[in-house]
């Protein structure tokens, strides 16, 4: 059959299915389950109004409930079991095996090295993006084009940026952007500029905005507020954020010594995607791309809603700029910046595509999500890959309860 | 000098004379290269350069030929500009045995695309249209399923619905995984359209019924034309999210006849055999790109309205 006439066919099965279900289902129980006519027109009128809510809500509730109800039941029961036993129950031999894995470790920590560095750097080139774009006359065109990488997918991101760390053999003319400008880099005034002390600020940056993070959550812990009191759950996780900030900062410091010393091979083309660890980075650069634009026009929308009133006190108050945006503007702002962050959070821990396009996996650049792929579809390992499943659920999950509380209280 | 204050008493003229007089007033003029400038300017261009060099490579690349390619200059504009790598993306490109380009996984994703989009969407405004209509008992869970839905991640339902589809005779199949958009597209549509749904005053609603509308009635004549923008919201999320998609393409579609465009865009960049094109590997992008670009440039605010609440979607 022509495949259009198969679309077609396809598109007119199913709506006029969904129609005629609607319809006639209602005629069903108006006509003949509760007829509104007899003795008990009343009572049936009432009872018809009672069924009729579910009776539309039920094919949606149906299909919801077999296509994403059941699988999560269906990967948390296969994750206990074992395929080349023909699904016999092993408790949690699967578990055990994953954790005994180099693999599962490296992408766990690579996923909390996407998780620390991605919504950060995305929300907070967002923001940049979005304050500064408010400034200037072409500001609109600069945004639709920072917002442009979010219309191309994952896929299509991760092809253009393969050819920015091209990398050829030292004789030829080198292809990839990467590459092509390293090569200008030869160990003078610029290099010392441009690879030591921009990477070194932008480092020392990473550390500040990690240590005042940090510092911003511990606070309420030692100083007196008036509010609610809070409870020890809340207390513990300000003390972990506190000092998981610290411990970033500290990182980073060391991190500004390390580009300060490191010794680079200049003139030689470098193969970006096979250098351990730092290959990370350079895949994290690729959603950070994509995400910014997201982040800005969140924001953007935010900053714009803030109260021209207290922009002029602080102004009369003799706020400089930055006072303005750090004192002023960014704590009005708080739950938008925590929205976009947990967004761009739960879109790093599901992270695969960009992943499987790049590098697979290989050279120490593996994430959960790619390594249950591994497992599922190449190892056909249902057990270890559902396994892994239910560690991304499992890391999702505060993310997820907080945003289903959230959204609970919004819609009422 | 005079001072302008005597002045004063002859008010007409006053305003044109005091000029003349007291010398350049009003704030202090800007200098053009203050530090505040400097910076401003230099991180715009760090930032510009960092958005706007992938999407320049990428164009410039799609319309050189390889010699040219060849010698370097990845910045400089083609010296002469050829189509001749779009149309061999477009019709030639090889993944594995097929060699008909990324024709074929264009055709496909429209096929994907066209009654997942429609019946998600028709599902959809239904159901946010009976959700908003009656509070029920139940409603709330229903709700928090939706929610639910909504936030999980795809992955942990990934391998089950393989097993489920391949029991209804579905699996490798364009119709399975058209199923599977229409299900996945639905918790966070319905929301959307319950939340615009429900800011309808609902005076309109009693108003019909008083006219005689009945529940279709209301739905055609009343919500459906006072609710387009978020009927364009919706469109453009799944338009978007369903032609993007790479993992359900990827895991639902056994056969490589039957790819949808990202996936065969992602074989026909690694394919390992003959030398790498990077030309028709950029135009393929581009190709690939074409649909969500154009609605993006012709719909503007909404499609950032659409992304922004699609973006919560597992």
């Amino acid at each position: 059959m022509n495949p259009a006439l198969q679309g077609l066919m396809t598109i007119a099965v199913g709506v006029g299915g969904c129609l005629a279900y609607f319809y006639f289902s209602n005629l069903v129980l108006d006509r003949f389950i509760f007829p509104a006519r007899g003795a008990q027109a009343g009572r049936n009128i009432n009872r018809a109004n009672m069924v009729r809510p579910w009776l539309f809500v039920f094919p949606a509730f149906f299909f919801l409930l077999l296509y994403l109800g059941y699988p999560v039941f269906e990967t948390l029961r296969l994750s206990l079991t074992d395929r080349a036993l023909g699904g016999a129950f092993v408790g949690f031999a699967n578990y055990e095996q994953m954790m005994n894995e180099p693999k599962f470790w490296e992408a766990m920590r690579n996923n909390m090295l996407w998780l620390i560095v991605v919504p950060a750097a995305s929300t907070a080139f967002g923001l940049l993006a979005a304050q500064l774009t408010d400034r200037i006359g072409w500001g609109n065109i600069a945004k639709s084009l920072i917002f442009m990488p979010m219309a191309i997918s994952f896929v299509g991101a991760s092809v253009i940026f393969k050819l920015i760390y091209e990398a050829r053999p030292v004789d030829a003319a080198q292809i990839g952007v990467m590459n092509a400008v390293w090569l200008n880099f030869e160990g003078g005034i610029w290099s010392f500029i441009f690879l030591r002390v921009f990477p070194a600020i932008l480092c020392g940056a990473f550390a500040v905005i990690a240590a005042y993070v940090g510092y911003l959550a511990a606070r309420p812990l030692w100083e007196d507020r008036p509010g609610p009191r809070e409870g020890v759950m809340m207390k513990g996780a300000r003390a972990f954020l506190g000092l998981f900030g610290l411990w970033l900062a500290w990182v980073s410091v060391r991190g500004v010594w390390g580009v300060l010393t490191a010794s680079l091979p200049y003139g030689e083309p470098i193969n970006w995607l096979t250098l351990p660890f730092y290959n990370n980075f350079l895949l994290m650069v690729i959603l950070i791309w994509i995400q910014t634009g997201f982040a800005m026009v969140i924001l953007s929308a935010a900053l714009r809603g803030i109260p021209e009133e207290t922009i002029e006190a602080a102004i009369i108050d003799g706020a400089k700029p930055l006072q303005l945006f750090f004192q002023i503007k960014v704590p009005q702002i708080m739950g938008t910046i925590v929205v976009v962050w947990t967004t761009i959070t739960l879109v790093v821990l599901k992270i695969f595509d960009i992943v499987f396009a790049m590098t697979n996996g290989q050279w120490e650049t593996q994430v959960l999500a790619n390594y249950m792929y591994d497992k599922l579809f190449r190892a056909n390992d249902w057990g270890v890959g559902s396994a892994s499943a239910i560690v991304i659920m499992a890391l999702v999950t505060p993310i997820l309860v907080w945003n289903v509380h959230n959204a609970r209280k919004e819609m009422r | 000098m005079a001072d302008p204050g005597i002045l004063g008493s002859t008010l007409p003229a006053a305003d044109a004379v005091r000029e003349r007089l007291s010398g350049p007033h009003g704030p202090r003029p800007k200098r053009a290269l203050s530090g505040t400038n400097i910076m401003l300017y230099g991180t715009l261009l760090i930032v510009a350069m960092y958005y706007l060099l992938p999407l320049y490579v990428m164009l410039v690349t799609s319309v050189k030929g390889m010699p040219e390619i060849r010698l370097g200059n990845v910045f400089s504009p083609p010296m002469e500009i050829t189509f001749q790598p779009w149309v061999k993306a477009w019709a030639e490109a090889c993944t594995g045995i097929n060699c008909d380009g990324l024709s074929r996984g264009f055709w496909n994703s429209v096929r994907i695309l066209i009654p997942s989009v429609i019946l998600s969407i028709a599902i959809a405004s239904v159901n946010g249209y009976a959700l908003s209509m009656w509070k029920f008992r139940g409603s709330e869970l229903f709700f928090t399923i939706l929610i639910l839905g909504a936030f999980i991640p795809y992955q942990v339902m990934l391998y089950p619905i393989v097993i489920m589809l391949r029991e209804a005779g579905l699996y490798g199949s364009l119709t399975g995984l058209v199923l599977v958009h229409v299900v996945f597209g639905m918790p966070i549509n319905t929301l959307l359209f319950r939340n615009y749904f429900a800011a309808i005053p609902s005076e309109l609603f009693k108003a019909a019924r008083v006219d005689g509308a009945g529940f279709w009635g209301i739905y055609f004549r009343i919500v459906m034309p006072m609710s387009l923008p978020i009927f364009v919201v919706a469109l453009i999320i799944q338009v978007t999210g369903i032609w993007n998609d790479f993992l359900f393409g990827v895991t639902y579609i056994s056969s490589p006849e039957r790819y949808p465009m990202t996936v065969q865009l992602n074989n026909i960049v690694n394919s390992v055999q003959g030398v790498k094109e990077y030309n028709v590997n950029m135009a393929a992008t581009l190709l690939t790109g074409l649909v969500p670009l154009v609605i993006y440039f012709a719909s503007g605010r909404l499609f950032v309205r659409g992304i922004a609440a699609g973006a919560v979607k597992g």
